[in-house]
């Protein structure tokens, strides 16, 4: 078929894999690349997940496509849903998200998966760096069963030694049993993927650990390009590009207007 | 005793705009209600505490309103960081609140209950309150888990969009409500509400289940009010206007040409006198182009 997949359509991809039918998937705004996974694995394999976007819940299986909507904000996106704001109150029902998979992005991403939103600078009253603030990922990476860290640039800057603060909790300062010990019940970080790589974490340690590398990169930019000791196993396979049926679906009938094929 | 009558709680859009004062906390529903911001804009109010996220909160923030923000995001998915509110704040010149949307639904409901606090497990181990001192990490008394105690948020007024209201301030949202606007409503001491449309007690009363706010304190009508957002089953956002705005803040804040801002408010807001001039400059036309679906 046409054009190779890009970077972004590869993220997409890896995540859509990733995802199991009967997950309930909460991808936030702004997340491009998450919003195409979820998609993508709704159609591919998973009749029984439920997509929830902007406090709107739904499954649509049946449709043919589930494109992306034109615009971030479009009230619109929330037409295909079973419910809204599920009831009222969004967080009425922490209790149940062990189903729940999430996905978050950061300005700043520590070895153990800490991620801030917060932004850059000595002085919380006068940062360098305003960030966009925490949104519900507090929240969220608390109680959810699994979430994955998507990120736009793979840079020292942002895959930091550590956070200047910390909006989520990751695996905190370390270990399996780091977040036990806070009283946080969800299952932490699984993944954090980047233009460059798929990381995952340690069992033991809980550090972040290099899993495949994307196709033409090499082990040396992902080292130089970020500013802690990533775990390199023996072995780094190349992440699988996607399949033919993987790329088809995802142009033909979620990212129409080619948001993932375009930077 | 037969000339007693119900008092109708209808405002004309300048008489609520005269109800927010300078030093005030207000919060801003969802769509955000931009005929009462206009006014708040245009009645040159400083020195707000404003509850709120995203794009209008940046728009109270770029007139010069806000001394503080409560704020969970002030992000969209066109810009990262909205450009007034991270100017500002890089500038040391805007204060933040800083918290997420389960400690802000927290303390709104610990304001709405009339308690000191709520307990809320989002946010421990983070910088949250460390950053905002307001927010205290407690031991549960009954489990002895570690948990942040967030303190009641109270406000001044609550504004807030919906689609019809009778003149008794019953109103009933189109498709549900934003979804912070009854946390909002609830932690409020008063409540305006502009609507599309002001409807008779008789329509309410044939669906009395699908009343949001009971009581509200003031109702505006204000039809098209929630422009350049939606309005569910009225119009869609105006995404070449919100782009345009966008613009303006930008070049006004990381070119430093102040003028670009003034010249925003100028156009799309000073120099209107009522809502109707408003609607009158973007069009008849531009207006029916934005009809939902």
């Amino acid at each position: 078929m046409s054009s190779p997949a890009t970077i972004k359509e590869l993220m997409a991809v890896v995540l859509a894999r990733e995802l199991e039918d009967g997950d309930h998937l909460q991808v936030g705004v702004a997340l491009p690349v998450p919003e195409v996974a979820v998609r993508l694995a709704h159609i591919m394999h998973g009749p029984n997940m439920q997509l929830i976007f902007l406090g709107a819940r739904m499954n649509v299986h049946h449709l043919e496509s589930i494109p992306l909507p034109d615009f971030g904000w479009d009230s619109r996106s929330v037409r295909w849903a079973e419910s809204y704001s599920d009831r009222g109150h969004r967080f009425d029902q922490v209790k149940d998200w062990h189903k729940r998979v999430f996905f978050v992005g950061g300005l700043q991403v520590d070895k153990f998966g800490n991620i801030n939103l917060i932004g850059v600078g000595n002085d919380p009253k006068k940062l360098k760096f305003r960030g966009p603030a925490s949104v519900g990922t507090p929240t969220l990476t608390t109680h959810v069963g699994r979430y994955y860290i998507v990120l736009n640039n793979h840079s020292s800057r942002v895959l930091v030694p550590k956070c200047d603060y910390v909006s989520a909790v990751g695996w905190h300062k370390g270990g399996s049993d780091s977040r036990k010990e806070l009283g946080i019940p969800g299952g932490g970080p699984k993944l954090c993927v980047t233009p460059l790589c798929v990381m995952d974490f340690t069992d033991v340690e809980k550090r972040m650990r290099l899993v495949s590398l994307h196709p033409g990169v090499t082990l040396g930019e992902v080292k130089a390009n970020t500013g802690f000791e990533l775990v390199i196993p023996d072995i780094v396979p190349t992440t699988a590009m996607p399949t033919h049926d993987e790329l088809t679906i995802l142009r033909s009938r979620i990212d129409l207007n080619g948001l993932l094929r375009s930077g | 005793m037969s000339n007693q009558v119900r008092k109708s709680v209808i405002l004309r859009e300048e008489e609520a705009g005269q109800w927010v004062q300078s030093g005030m906390t207000i919060a801003i529903g969802e769509p955000a209600p931009m005929g009462l911001l206009r006014w708040v804009v245009r009645n040159k109010v400083t020195d707000l505490t404003v509850i709120g996220s995203g794009l209008a909160l940046d728009y109270l923030v770029a007139a010069g309103c806000v001394r503080k923000v409560i704020t969970y995001y002030a992000g969209s998915p066109d810009i990262a960081v909205m450009p007034a509110f991270r100017s500002e704040v890089e500038n040391g010149t805007l204060e933040v609140w800083e918290c997420e949307e389960g400690i802000l639904t927290s303390g709104l409901e610990a304001a709405g209950k009339g308690l000191p606090f709520m307990p809320w497990r989002g946010g421990v181990g983070t910088s949250l309150p460390d950053i905002n001192t307001d927010l205290k990490v407690m031991c549960d008394p009954i489990g002895g888990e570690v948990l942040i105690a967030v303190p009641s948020i109270n406000i001044d007024i609550t504004l807030l969009h919906a689609s019809i209201s009778d003149s008794y301030g019953n109103v009933q949202h189109c498709r549900g409500t934003g979804w912070l606007d009854l946390f909002l409503y609830r932690a409020a001491e008063r409540v305006i509400v502009q609507v599309e449309k002001i409807v008779s007690n008789e329509e309410i009363r044939s669906k009395p289940w699908e009343t949001t706010i009971s009581n509200a304190d003031g109702v505006v009508l204000l039809p098209y009010g929630a422009h350049p957002f939606y309005s569910r089953g009225y119009y869609v956002q105006d995404q070449e206007h919100i782009l345009n705005y966008l613009d303006a803040i930008k070049v006004a804040y990381t070119k430093s040409n102040r003028n670009e801002k003034d010249d925003y408010f100028e156009k799309y807001c000073n120099r209107f006198h009522s809502h109707a001039e408003y609607l009158d400059a973007l069009g008849a036309g531009h207006l029916i182009s934005l009809s939902e679906y």
